[in-house]
């Protein structure tokens, strides 16, 4: 004991006096904070951080630093394993990984992307969430070596590249999952009841109240993290109001929110929640999921990359997938499939940009993607990636994506961020009543008014 | 009042204090065997009945939650703590024993000065302790954690020091005085020594502040390799898919260490307080 | 008896001085500056905006919600923590339990502070999770089902759901530094007033507890700063959900600054805070020493 405290005292005191000579060295500098802090990084840096080795690496090796958000397995053991591959073949090229769940990548991509700790490669949603790095010249335009390079260009399925495409034709994303949102349904209980898959919103409201009168709780839903009511609201919105005032409004220097039509979509949404679970924004989505698995709810609002958690969770369940229902004479446009792509894109201030577009060919190339779709359940862009499957929940699921004729990006990451907070807090509020749309869509009119002086 | 009244009361008390006392453990550790029930199933039983006994005990799930990294959190967390402790504690001693030994002039105003920093919470100083922390490249390193940690924890220990120090009798030094030892002898032959005490609670109290602290590691650090334990427990849970009895798992793994070192050194942690604190 | 004016005693100061104004101080003054401007993280461009930040603050629709969630999280945590605690002390210190019982009951109170608080946090999610969570089913068991709550998704709960958990955590905590003040107290004073024939509420209230009173102040500083800056509770359970309803100051902060890069916004929030705990704590200082005479 007395030996230890002795050991870290005298530990301590070197640093504090290294710390303190620095500091007053450096004092007479005009910006005081900077300096101290600069000081210590003398001081407790040499104990404490291990220097990061970037320009001292002997010149043959590059190090390209890579930030997905897929930290949970068997798509991180997936990703780590063909970053691996990729390093065995290309013995010049190292990988330095991070990753993060969604909400904490969310909060970091932003912190580091306009710094020097910048990743070379990094995940991005499409949409608002990409272009306001766009904005700041932050990410590399990708669409000289697409067209350098035709083949590749060809091999990548264009309703999707287009969700990464700038409304001025820059190419600023490669996709890596395919994705879409679909009701899901157990079959036996459908089958049970003598129900069949909803194909408009009246027939839809027939369906649950079936289940309803059965004794069920017809959808499992859980809004607590606030994304899933989102999505609800996302395919209402397509469906209630036009394209064009949609794209208008999603533009957060030109968003209002004025058509009556997002108030009649809350209208709608308002009409599904008394068929969901007890507790929507109480629990989270996943959770939620497990009623649905576990039969104790009849149909599920998920996204298809979701198949493999279903399969996992319940590899028994008897499921099926249906379209979001159409609601009839709605001036919006039913043909949109709620979704979107989700991928990967380059840093403009990186120092390898070839090096990284020749890593993403491959990456998100069919080879690769094909391999990806066997043993994650997950879709890449590329063509052909679909060819050995012989899972059929998972054809279907492929289907879906392949024959839509038009994406309409996730909600959530097309909204400008407080645009989206308020959207997202009023859609809960909805869920549990105490708000009326009118009053909801008030409060967003205000915020997004607001988000036009601040996007400027 | 009769003496047998006056028992009978007292006995009476005496029953309804020790089941006052005991119904708040059961409060406390009742949630606790529930998570540690639950940590034994499978996700799909506790979603069935979480009060239910398990079918099968799953203590797999605690060697799941070890491999998900929590070995790296850990080691860590033991960095930045016993870097940030040794620190804490070596600045604020010296500026206690500087405060407290030579009557200079303005240390009154020093101390309040130095106190003064602990009524100012780490929210205020988050936006630009990040933009320096950047700009002089030390965000995403371990000492982006101890540097703050360092900083906002020096105020209550030096305040717990200095009242202790103020207690140890002046003889003791002028003896050494007398001797000719430097004034560094003295603090670190006399005074630390005798205030072993205080240092460990001083160092109990931190380790807790700085093994749990989540704002400052949640954005100042960004490289899952230097993550801390509460940075890596929130990564248990997933968007599309958490799995539950895992994190509960972790969740428990990660707070047994504190809890054991405190039970093991409750009785000098509470003594170091006893004659540290202020007296009344 | 004057010395030379000899600097060694500075050195011993200065290193903790130096650290505490660079890094706590500096970044308080700069912070009050970024207030007045418009900033993100990841561009460069400051913008000059007066106190628009300010008036965004203050008129934003979540305002109110805040800064009443952060007042309730304050005075029950006063009145369970702080008070409720110090009685539950004053128990402990009674002469009526074995010493061992009372130490053994005492360490189990302090146990969950000891635990982080997004290890806490994520354990309440588990505790008032509607469907599987302990608290209904554990109604439904006893035959109380129609009292079963969705508790964090219900808009007038949710704050109190937090509360409640930081009372669980937090209680023990305040006990412990109040036993420890109280064993401070001399016996001498307490046979005194035994001597006198003062019972057991009279020697609490009249001699104990003005003899801890410092400490008393100390904890209750600790809890009113606590309840301002609050942010890990929340975060770690509902984000401020549902709707805005558990929204506190310091989630606000974080919100802006990491989520709608809007720095300015955060800074500004920070300073409310800066102003609110800075008031409060010299507000209690006088108190105190005004009843000090």
């Amino acid at each position: 004991m007395k030996k230890n405290l002795k050991k870290t005292l005298s530990v301590g005191l070197a640093a504090v006096m290294a710390l303190s000579l620095a500091a007053c060295g450096g004092g007479s500098s005009d910006a005081p904070a900077t300096t101290t802090a600069a000081a210590g990084s003398e001081a407790a840096g040499g104990g404490a951080s291990e220097a990061k080795p970037e320009a001292a690496a002997s010149g043959d090796v590059k190090t390209i630093k890579l930030f997905h958000r897929f930290p949970d397995d068997p798509c991180n053991a997936f990703i780590e394993r063909k970053l691996a591959e990729y390093e065995a073949a290309h013995p010049d090229i190292k990988f330095e990984v991070t990753s993060a769940q969604n909400q904490p990548y969310k909060e970091k991509i932003k912190v580091v992307v306009g710094s020097d700790e910048c990743p070379d490669i990094f995940f991005s949603f499409c949409g608002e969430f990409s272009e306001r790095f766009i904005r700041e010249g932050l990410l590399m335009d990708l669409t000289p070596y697409l067209e350098a390079d035709p083949e590749w260009k060809a091999s990548l399925m264009e309703t999707q590249m287009n969700e990464y495409t700038t409304a001025d034709g820059m190419v600023y994303g490669i996709p890596f999952r395919l994705d879409a949102k679909e009701f899901f349904y157990n079959v036996d209980i459908f089958n049970e009841l003598g129900l069949e898959a909803p194909e408009t919103w009246d027939e839809f409201m027939a369906v649950l109240e079936a289940i309803k009168a059965s004794g069920m709780d017809p959808i499992a839903e859980g809004n607590q993290d606030k994304w899933p009511g989102a999505h609800y609201l996302g395919a209402l919105n397509e469906q209630c109001v036009p394209d064009d005032v949609r794209a208008k409004d999603y533009d957060p220097k030109t968003g209002e929110f004025t058509d009556p039509g997002y108030v009649e979509a809350f209208k709608y949404y308002q009409q599904l929640v008394p068929y969901m679970n007890m507790g929507v924004n109480g629990m989270t989505h996943d959770m939620a999921r497990l009623g649905f698995t576990q039969g104790q709810n009849a149909i599920l609002f998920a996204e298809l990359v979701e198949i493999t958690n279903i399969k996992q969770e319940n590899p028994d369940l008897n499921w099926g997938m249906f379209k979001f229902p159409v609601i009839p004479g709605a001036k919006g446009n039913p043909d949109l499939v709620s979704g979107a792509p989700e991928g990967f894109a380059v840093s403009s201030k990186t120092a390898y940009p070839d090096e990284c577009v020749e890593f993403l060919k491959w990456f998100l190339g069919a080879e690769t993607g094909a391999e990806q779709a066997a043993e994650v359940g997950w879709f890449n862009a590329s063509l052909g990636v679909d060819e050995g499957l012989t899972d059929p929940s998972l054809i279907s699921a492929y289907e879906v994506i392949a024959n839509a004729k038009k994406m309409d990006i996730w909600f959530d990451n097309a909204l400008y961020s407080t645009v989206c907070d308020e959207y997202l807090t009023q859609i809960s509020d909805i869920t549990n009543g105490d708000v009326t749309p009118e009053d909801a869509m008030a409060k967003i009119q205000k915020v997004a008014a607001e988000a036009q002086n601040l996007a400027q | 009042m009769s003496t047998e009244k006056y028992i009978l009361r007292a006995r009476i008390l005496k029953v309804l204090l020790h089941m006052f006392l005991l119904l708040l453990v059961a409060i406390i550790l009742f949630p606790v065997c529930w998570l540690v029930l639950n940590s034994l199933k499978t996700n799909q039983e506790m979603f069935l009945n979480s009060l239910a006994l398990p079918k099968k005990w799953m203590f797999e799930n605690y060697v799941t939650a070890w491999n998900k990294g929590l070995v790296s959190y850990f080691v860590n967390s033991i960095i930045v703590g016993a870097l940030s402790i040794g620190v804490i504690l070596a600045l604020s001693a010296m500026m206690a024993y500087g405060l407290t030994r030579f009557n200079l002039p303005g240390s009154g105003f020093l101390f309040i000065l130095v106190l003064g920093g602990m009524a100012l919470s780490e929210q205020v100083a988050l936006v630009p302790l990040y933009k320096i922390l950047q700009a002089v490249k030390l965000y995403n390193t371990r000492a982006a954690l101890v540097l703050p940690y360092v900083a906002f924890r020096i105020p209550f220990t030096m305040f717990l020091m200095r009242s202790y120090f103020i207690s140890i009798p002046k003889e003791l030094e002028e003896a050494a005085i007398v001797d000719g030892c430097k004034s560094w002898q003295r603090f670190t032959k006399i005074i630390l020594p005798i205030s072993k005490p205080v240092l460990a609670s001083c160092a109990i109290v931190n380790l807790n502040h700085v093994w749990n602290e989540f704002l400052f590691a949640n954005v100042f650090l960004e490289n899952k390799k230097l993550m801390t334990i509460p940075l890596g427990l929130m990564t248990f849970q997933g968007d599309l898919k958490s799995d539950y009895v895992v994190m509960l798992s972790g969740i428990l793994i990660c707070s047994l260490p504190m809890v054991i070192l405190f039970l093991c050194m409750s009785k000098q942690f509470v003594r170091g307080l006893t004659s540290g604190a202020v007296k009344g | 008896m004057k010395k030379r004016t000899n600097l060694t005693p500075y050195l011993y100061i200065i290193p903790g001085l130096v650290m505490v104004l660079g890094l706590v101080y500096i970044p308080v003054i700069v912070n009050l500056i970024y207030s007045f401007f418009r900033l993100s993280s990841y561009s460069s461009s400051m913008k000059f905006v007066a106190f628009d930040n300010y008036r965004r603050l203050f008129t934003s629709d979540t305002f109110p919600i805040m800064i009443r969630n952060n007042i309730y999280y304050c005075v029950i945590s006063l009145i369970v923590q702080v008070g409720f605690g110090t009685f539950l002390a004053l128990l402990l210190e009674s002469k009526l339990a074995g010493e061992r019982f009372k130490t053994i009951c005492r360490n189990i109170y302090f146990i969950p502070s000891l635990v982080s608080l997004t290890a806490v946090g994520l354990m309440f999610n588990f505790i008032y999770n509607p469907q599987l969570g302990m608290l209904n089913t554990l109604l439904k068991n006893i035959g109380m089902a129609n009292l079963q709550q969705t508790w964090l998704g219900d808009k007038n709960l949710a704050i109190f759901c937090i509360i409640a958990m930081s009372q669980w955590q937090f209680t023990g905590y305040i006990t412990l530094l109040m036993v420890v003040a109280f064993q401070n107290v001399s016996t001498d004073y307490v046979e005194a007033a035994i001597i006198d024939g003062a019972g057991p509420v009279k020697r609490a209230l009249s001699i104990i507890l003005p003899l801890a009173k410092e400490q008393l102040l100390v904890c209750t500083i600790i809890t009113v700063i606590g309840a301002f800056k609050l942010f890990t509770e929340v975060y770690s359970t509902t984000v401020g959900g549902p709707g805005n309803s558990s929204q506190v100051l310091g989630l606000f902060l974080y919100q802006n600054a990491f989520l709608h890069d809007d720095m300015g916004m955060a800074a500004a929030t920070g300073v409310l805070i800066f102003v609110i705990t800075v008031t409060a704590s010299i507000f209690q200082l006088k108190i105190s020493r005004s009843g000090e005479v």
